[in-house]
């Protein structure tokens, strides 16, 4: 860590509450000997990210005198795991929760709705969708830890070539441009497939701005509606004129390969593109020979007839409930979620991943950090959640997790007609949500 | 001897021959030149113009270091090793007793018996899996290399039963007869005798439990969750794609190492095989 | 030292001599002569194998399927109501018919190239051992990692199969491999081949090492050609090891999860889901285990079927 980021945080926190906890009181909570604490992430795609956690893990473990001792898989492969582990009782004492699992997985988790009320507290309060996405039924069954915000990348130099200097403020205007860009050999690169971050976040927006929604208030399928069968007919048309094509096989990874390639001028993806761009500056360059870090920009997605919603990933931590050390691990999260810990990791995630709670707006990071990556900072603001316009209750991640609306646009896209699409949707929705 | 002419041989010889090596062999040497190609290389796109996607001009060890050092892939390759030899142990005896026990002898039920140890090989493991975990969480196996190392057998023993009933039935009953006319005890004429005969088909049973304990997936990845306790397979996949990045090279440097175990396994064996299996392929 | 007994038929009793302090082991090898007894004994392992590992959960599966539950959640009784729900998804429709499509043409392709590469292999050249080794590569390597190099070959985006055939000339796009539901499926089936075709390979070889060379003789003295050959000294010969090779394989194919599962995820769309992948994500992914068990529940009286009506066909091939 370098002086003057040290100097900020000490700046920082300075200027906010005493830091309550063990880590002023300096002494360790009699546990007994040879606890462990076993937590479970997704490998983070800031790969330092994981680093830092490493380390933390030894300092966590001194300071609560037990072995923490973090354990990372990919993210596809955290709901069978959490699957496994809750019907054999037995696994990892912390779980990563993605979305609003902890809707679907309540029955084998922890209440945890002290620890949440005093974060709220110590760090403003949570963002709705960090809040919605936890809280079951009135309590916080899962701890809120930080939102992944999605925003477009894409290829300055290339747009301004043809004249656009900002970027397309709604869905047809950048259609035109994509099928511009797509005419000199740069498509714009859009997955389809079956991934858990980059297809959600573009369909379910997608559907939204339309007017579309998987149901209505009161919790029914209502789905099958003008809004619907005009985001498909959009999406038909964008994907033949605008997009890369491959993109139904693509997965996460897939766009961020494409685009430091200079496949594709343009994607929607978390900010892991711009950051490996810049830490593999010597390695990644355009078709100039200039580091390709200094070609990227980010914009928020176009906005349709009905709006212009996004949809961001949340992450929070779940605590087993069949975790034999439960006091342990809602003082561990207590720590690790506080100011001194999270602070450490936020700063080098590099903006990647912003906290789950309003004070991480303000922190300095945001101050010196390179221009294209600012918008990061309140991206957030503009989530809906999965289900809209119901809850998002079990229900609707199991329409999440059978891919439902991503596979709407994909009917589309191979061929099938806008109507017959949302008809097949409608009728999933109908067998999920009865 | 059939004489053909030498164009013939070419043709129907030759070069059919020589297009399987090429089809067969392909992606090896693909997974090779992916695993010394420098980083660097090996995300140009497909239309760049100095792309050289069938050699490399710098090579590097680079991934294979990085396999060693940064990863517990030689922890990996051990417990593969270790369960792959202990559950092949385990089911070549109990397929060898049961073989024989069905190959030979008569009691109530051998029919019955030898169709439903078969038909436990229909059951698919996606079915299965869930439950197991219950069980295996009951003995406490969890995150164990003895979850797999009693769980494979679940599926190698049937195959083993069965390719030994085969061998053992192409075995002549005048053996033993013989045997036990001389006074050997029925256990000691099993042991001293049809055993030794059998053996390239056990081997054969061996070589090929062996692979299929290699190759295994799912269960391993649902049953072990440290780093230093997973298995090849299971470990290469989870460990070699770190969110958005593929580690190309490290991932095929793994698949080659991870397949050297048993490809050695083989080339002492081959010859094993392939006469036990036309032992029991007689029977 | 064992005296011999006239017309040795089973059952006999053996006589032994008195020796010293041997009157337990006398009584056990006794026992032993039973049938009954020594099946009992040898079955013992395995029987408590597979009753514990495979018995146990089979029924605990089968009760999950009649079920609701669900992850976390204990499940009702519910009859068979997701066999019903699974019966009318319109992707389970497609994962059904997906699994007949790729393990009949798998198999076909299996079978074609495997008894071709056999016969080639049959014949002795220089090499030949070098060649039946590394013929094997592709069943040695575990299908996880393999196939993870044929989807960097097969990359939307980094194909070199695509190059390949776009500096040859014979296509001006991208193949899209992997993102259209067709090509998607054929090449699953392509790799599903490659991996199993030297299996198929190496049990026909030990079959064709079986014939006799004077059989192959016989029949051009008296006119045969190669093919004429094949079909009517060659392949009657063979046709029990093949029924038994294609029985094994169909089983592993029908039931097929790693290829899939790697190679496309099931997708794209649902286009190359097979019952075990599908079933995977429904049951473990998503959390309704009920669900899930339902849809693996489908393989078996497919699997059943084909397989009884193999081994008659066999127990009727060799009783002829």
């Amino acid at each position: 860590m370098t002086m003057r980021s040290g100097i900020t945080r000490r700046r920082f926190l300075q200027g906010s509450s005493a830091m309550v906890g063990l880590t002023a009181a300096g002494r360790a909570p009699a546990f007994a000997q040879g606890s462990k604490l076993h937590v479970l992430r997704w490998v983070d795609f800031i790969p330092a990210c994981d680093v830092e956690l490493k380390k933390q893990a030894g300092e966590a473990s001194k300071l609560l005198g037990a072995d923490v001792q973090f354990e990372f898989i990919n993210a596809n492969d955290l709901q069978p795991r959490i699957t496994a582990s809750i019907q054999s009782q037995s696994g990892p004492d912390i779980i990563h929760m993605l979305h609003n699992w902890p809707h679907l997985y309540e029955n084998g988790l922890l209440d945890v709705s002290d620890v949440a009320a005093w974060q709220a507290k110590d760090q403003g309060g949570f963002y709705a969708q960090s809040e919605t996405y936890t809280k079951v039924g009135g309590r916080f069954m899962a701890l809120p830890h930080s939102i992944v915000p999605g925003l477009i990348a894409y290829r300055k130099s290339w747009f301004d070539e043809i004249g656009v200097t900002t970027f397309p403020k709604t869905y047809d205007e950048l259609r035109a441009v994509g099928t511009k860009l797509k005419k000199k050999g740069h498509p714009y690169g859009q997955t389809l497939g079956h991934t858990f971050g980059d297809a959600p976040a573009w369909a379910y927006p997608l559907m939204w701005n339309f007017g579309g929604m998987e149901t209505d208030r009161g919790g029914k399928t209502a789905i099958d509606s003008k809004g619907s069968v005009e985001a498909v007919k959009f999406m038909t048309a964008f994907w033949k004129d605008a997009c890369d094509e491959g993109g139904l096989a693509w997965d996460d990874t897939n766009n961020n390969r494409a685009f430091l390639g200079g496949e594709i001028c343009a994607t929607l993806n978390g900010a892991s593109i711009y950051i490996a761009a810049k830490r593999g500056q010597e390695k990644i360059k355009d078709e100039r020979g200039e580091p390709l870090v200094r070609d990227i920009q980010h914009a928020r997605l176009p906005a349709g007839p009905a709006g212009s919603w996004s949809y961001h990933t949340a992450f929070a931590h779940g605590v087993m409930k069949y975790t034999k050390n439960p006091k342990l691990a809602k003082d561990f999260l207590k720590w690790f979620h506080g100011q001194d810990a999270f602070g450490r990791w936020f700063e080098v995630a590099e903006g990647f991943s912003v906290g789950a709670t309003k004070r991480w707006e303000r922190h300095p990071l945001w101050n010196t950090i390179d221009e294209p990556m600012k918008g990061f900072r309140t991206a957030p603001d503009n989530s809906r959640t999965m289900g809209f316009a119901g809850p998002p209750s079990a229900k609707a991640t199991e329409v999440y997790s059978k891919y439902v609306i991503v596979d709407m646009f994909a009917k589309g896209v191979q061929g099938g007609s806008p109507d017959e699409a949302v008809k097949w949707a409608a009728a999933e929705l109908k067998k999920i949500y009865g | 001897m059939v004489i053909e002419k030498p164009w013939k041989r070419w043709v129907y010889f030759y070069i059919p021959l020589t297009v399987f090596l090429i089809g067969t062999l392909f992606p090896f040497y693909w997974m090779l030149i992916t695993a010394i190609r420098p980083d660097a290389e090996l995300y140009r796109s497909w239309r760049a113009v100095n792309n050289a996607p069938f050699w490399t001009l710098h090579p590097t060890l680079e991934h294979f270091r990085d396999l060693f050092e940064k990863t517990t892939f030689p922890h990996w390759l051990w417990n593969t090793f270790f369960i792959a030899v202990v559950s092949t142990g385990i089911s070549l005896f109990c397929g060898l007793l049961a073989g024989y026990a069905l190959a030979r002898l008569k009691f109530p039920m051998a029919g019955a018996l030898g169709t439903s140890i078969f038909v436990t090989y229909l059951v698919p493991p996606t079915l299965l899996f869930i439950p197991l975990a219950d069980i295996i969480r009951n003995f406490q196996l969890g995150n164990t290399p003895w979850a797999l190392i009693l769980t494979y057998p679940t599926f190698l023993i049937p195959f083993c039963t069965w390719l030994l009933m085969g061998y053992f039935k192409t075995i002549p009953k005048e053996l033993e007869e013989c045997a036990r006319i001389d006074g050997a005890t029925r256990f000691g004429a099993m042991v001293r005798i049809i055993f030794p005969i059998a053996v390239p088909g056990i081997l054969s049973a061996g070589i090929f439990a062996f692979t299929l304990s290699w190759n295994e997936f799912i269960y391993a990845l649902v049953f072990l969750s440290s780093p230093e306790r997973k298995t090849v397979p299971v470990g290469v996949v989870s460990e070699m794609i770190r969110g958005d990045i593929y580690f190309w090279g490290q991932l095929m440097a793994g698949a080659l190492l991870g397949s050297i175990p048993v490809a050695l396994v083989y080339s002492f064996f081959v010859e094993y095989y392939v006469t036990g299996l036309t032992g029991s392929v007689k029977g | 030292m064992k005296k011999p007994i006239a017309g040795g038929t089973n059952g006999a009793v053996v006589v032994a001599l008195p020796h010293p302090g041997t009157r337990r082991t006398r009584r056990l090898t006794r026992f032993l002569e039973s049938e009954r007894l020594l099946a009992s004994l040898l079955l013992a392992p395995t029987v408590v194998l597979l009753g514990t590992f495979i018995a146990y959960p089979f029924v605990s599966g089968v009760w999950l399927s009649l079920s609701d539950t669900s992850v976390g959640n204990v499940g009702h009784f519910v009859g068979l109501k997701n066999f019903a729900k699974a019966w009318d998804d319109s992707i389970f429709q497609q994962a059904f018919r997906n699994t007949f499509f790729y393990t009949f043409w798998a198999t076909i392709f299996k079978l074609a190239l495997g008894m071709w590469l056999a016969m080639l292999l049959n014949r002795s050249f220089r090499g030949k051992r070098l060649v039946r080794a590394s013929m094997l590569l592709p069943f040695i390597i575990p299908t996880v990692l393999s196939t993870f190099a044929w989807r960097w070959m097969f990359d939307p985006t980094f194909s070199v199969l695509n190059w390949l055939l776009f500096r040859t000339g014979f296509i001006v796009n991208k193949i899209p491999f992997l993102s259209d539901g067709v090509y998607g499926m054929w090449c699953a089936i392509a790799v599903n081949t490659w991996r199993g075709m030297p299996f198929f390979a190496i049990t026909l070889l030990a079959g064709l090492q079986t014939i006799n060379p004077d059989l192959h003789e016989a029949a051009s003295l008296d006119g045969a050609n190669g093919w004429q050959r094949f079909w009517h000294v060659t392949w009657p010969l063979l046709k029990p090891v093949t029924l038994v090779v294609v029985v094994f394989s169909i089983i592993q194919t029908f039931s097929d999860f790693q290829l899939i599962y790697v190679l496309t995820g099931g997708g794209p769309a649902n286009a190359t889901h097979l019952l075990a992948t599908y079933a995977y994500q429904v049951g473990v992914a998503t959390g309704l285990l009920g669900e899930g068990a339902a849809i693996s529940l489908f393989m078996l009286p497919v699997l059943f079927v084909v397989v009884w009506v193999q081994l008659r066909y066999l127990r009727r091939l060799e009783g002829a």
